[in-house]
């Protein structure tokens, strides 16, 4: 079994990805909480139900590719 | 032979074919100009045919509201593809690695608010452009300012998409015609202007669908023959340094591309610029039968379509860089950024495959001008003309509209090509574009986040955000280490004192804090002018799409015959009892009948209303120009469902 071993610095890798799903995280879940409260997404009805599911899968897909990804480009001993 | 093997390289010497002169030699065959003229010749035709489904203006900007999701998705597809670029992606992916795929990556933390915000807004309100939104938000000054920015931001694109075209066009023409930069600018703007002018919105998005899957099929099919040209996956991957293969810029090291200033400028400027106030995919959402199909086309366009665009368009300069890394003497390391995509190309393939491509690309960014040349006129007409024409007592017809639409769009692609002169001055087109939006887009962007999403802010405060933050914008160019300097995240200004990103960050903040201080400051509007036009108000809105209580009783898809009446009233249908019970609605309610045949996406339906019941069975007995706007075929079964 290989090991990922970071040898560029933190702030190489990780300092991007933390600040992409740091503040791009505020920003989708402010909308969120603003469709939400506003009534716009009405979890009343399924179909909006089903919505926020694919909502909430979109921002977990999209940090999984970007996790993989870097994972992926690290060297391994 | 097979088409692929007449796609791919044959016996090539890599030595002999070196990427500096594939492409120069590819002009020289004919078989490549017999692919490039035939494709063109296929899509033109492609366009021609579905013009025919233009039967007034609406149809013309907005295909009749009448398309499927999946169809719109595609369409999308050939529209982001064009306008973000082969050329462009493969420039940065050759100097920077899989982050040239960022772009492409950072658009879903806007997809709460554009789902159930800006989406049905636009689509129950019925709003035909952006300017339209603010006077009914605001008022008609608001709308002025609105529609100037707009149009320059459109304009602007236009021209980006001229100089990107004919920069693929430029390493193969020029060494057999001699032709400059901008002799093939004025050639190509030429084309796309007779195209849109007499193909409309509906030319435009079938022409789309072929161009979508096509780009993406062009783009994978191309990292395949990259991967087989230098030695498999394992050998791609192992040539290339981890810090290239890492899907994030550095954080602010390199002012020229990282990832702090591209967040601002891409992530959140050219996101909410794309998704809220690009008129020309905004036409392609009002296209969709429904709001729920144009939630489903965002989302499979984010969610699958993008992921795979961002291969597709990258992967030129990705695999470019491997071959430079063991093979110099084929691509040189410092090859021109912006002609990788055409060198690699050329490199991995015949005549007739590069061909292909070019024409695929080539169109494609057509697609992309073509779109906006149709929004330039369709906010023209819909915030210049018809008023102009309110204002002064005439009373324009349809064909006029349409004649005046053609015009318009002969003006556009004119002022594109001006527009593109200048853009062509930046070192590269990733640049260019990167300026472009993040000095454009900022003041849009913040009149129309705040217009949707915050009740308090007045028709004052618009303008602040258009004037004043305008006015920021200019100083935050003219002084950037004092204005801009304090959002650098510690980036350090470009030779000629000028920051290329993260300058979007500073422009949002000007544009936004304008808009809030002053709407704090006047006088808010009340309620009762709000309905339906943010947020807050959006259950009004499809009461008032309805023009009655929405029912959302749940019912099911029924298939029927048809017929006609001459007699029923315009825009309405009448269905049988037991029908109506299985679609549980009502009388009054809004339905969408449509062709059986679901391949079709849509093109043959219509929108009409429910206007009593007949004792016929199962069929739907239509009004004259409901069976005309539907395009419907005797003989051909129909589906109807209930819209809400």
């Amino acid at each position: 079994m290989t090991v990922p071993m970071p040898e560029l610095p933190f702030d190489r890798v990780w300092l991007p990805y933390l600040y992409l799903y740091g503040v791009g995280g505020i920003l989708f879940l402010g909308g969120l909480y603003l469709v939400l409260r506003s009534g716009a997404l009405d979890l009343k009805r399924q179909s909006h139900r089903r919505w926020l599911g694919v909502l909430v899968f979109g921002l977990f897909w999209y940090m999984g590719i970007h996790l993989a990804g870097t994972l992926a480009a690290l060297p391994t001993t | 032979m097979s088409l692929l093997s007449l796609l791919l390289q044959e016996g090539a010497d890599p030595a002999s074919a070196a990427a500096m002169d594939a492409a120069a030699e590819a002009g020289s065959s004919s078989i490549f100009w017999m692919i490039v003229i035939g494709y063109f010749i296929t899509v033109l035709g492609f366009g021609a045919y579905f013009a025919r489904f233009n039967r007034n203006t609406s149809d013309f900007f907005f295909g009749g509201r009448r398309f499927s999701w999946w169809l719109i998705t595609m369409s999308i597809v050939a529209t982001g593809v064009g306008s973000h670029s082969f050329l462009k992606y493969s420039s940065k992916g050759f100097e920077h690695g899989f982050s040239s795929s960022m772009t492409y990556m950072n658009d879903w933390f806007f997809m709460p608010l554009f789902m159930f915000g800006w989406l049905p807004i636009i689509y129950y309100m019925r709003v035909r452009s952006i300017p339209e939104y603010f006077e009914r938000r605001f008022n008609r000054g608001v709308r002025v300012l609105a529609t100037a920015s707009l149009l320059l931001f459109m304009l602007g694109y236009i021209g980006i998409g001229f100089v990107t075209m004919a920069k693929t066009l430029l390493p193969i023409i020029e060494p057999h015609l001699g032709w400059s930069l901008m002799t093939i600018t004025w050639v190509v703007a030429i084309v796309a202007g007779v195209y849109i002018t007499f193909g409309g919105q509906t030319a435009v998005i079938f022409t789309d669908l072929l161009q979508g899957f096509v780009l993406l099929f062009a783009g994978v099919m191309l990292f395949l023959l990259g991967l087989g040209y230098v030695g498999g996956f394992d050998a791609f991957w192992n040539i290339l340094p981890a810090e290239f293969k890492l899907p994030l810029a550095n954080f602010n090291d390199d002012p020229s591309f990282n990832f702090v200033g591209i967040f601002w400028q891409d992530a959140v400027a050219g996101s909410v610029g794309f998704l809220f106030m690009n008129q020309g995919l905004i036409m392609r959402f009002m296209a969709c039968k429904s709001v729920q199909d144009g939630r489903k086309a965002a989302a499979f366009n984010v969610l699958l379509a993008l992921p795979i665009s961002a291969i597709a368009v990258s992967n030129a300069g990705w695999i470019g860089r491997a071959i430079s890394s063991t093979n110099p003497e084929i691509l040189p390391p410092d090859t021109v950024s912006d002609e990788v995509f055409v060198r690699v190309t050329a490199l991995l393939t015949s005549p007739a495959g590069f061909g292909f491509f070019v024409a695929a690309v080539t169109a494609a960014l057509m697609s992309t001008v073509d779109t906006l040349i149709n929004a330039v006129a369709a906010v023209t007409i819909n915030d210049i003309y018809r008023p102009w024409c309110k204002a002064t007592g005439r009373k324009p017809t349809e064909k006029a509209d349409l004649r005046m639409a053609m015009i318009v769009s002969a003006g556009a692609t004119l002022v594109g090509v001006l527009a593109a002169w200048g853009f062509s001055q930046f070192d590269s087109l990733y640049e260019a574009h990167g300026f472009f939006q993040s000095t454009l887009t900022p003041p849009l962007v913040a009149a129309i986040m705040l217009a949707i999403f915050w009740k308090r802010f007045t028709a004052a405060g618009a303008v602040a955000t258009f004037l004043a933050g305008g006015v920021m914008i200019v100083l935050g160019n003219q002084f950037p280490e004092m204005l801009v300097s304090p959002f650098s995240h510690g980036i350090v200004l470009e030779e000629g004192g000028s920051y290329k990103y993260i300058g979007a960050l500073f422009n949002l903040v000007a544009c936004f804090g304008s808009g809030i201080v002053v709407s704090l400051f006047t006088q808010r509007h009340a309620s009762e002018d709000l309905q339906g036009l943010t947020l807050w108000t959006l259950k009004d809105a499809r009461s008032m799409f309805k023009g009655g209580k929405p029912n959302d009783k749940v019912g099911f898809r029924q298939m029927v015959t048809w017929e006609v009446n001459p007699e029923l009233p315009e825009g309405t249908v009448q269905l049988d009892t037991e029908t109506l019970h299985h679609m549980a609605a009502e009388d009054g309610d809004l339905v969408y009948v449509c062709d059986r045949r679901k391949w079709l996406g849509g093109l043959r339906s219509a929108h009409a209303k429910i206007d009593g019941t007949h004792g016929l069975g199962e069929t739907v007995i239509l009004a004259t120009d409901v069976a005309d706007n539907g395009h419907f075929l005797p003989g051909q079964m129909v589906t109807i469902e209930k819209e809400f």
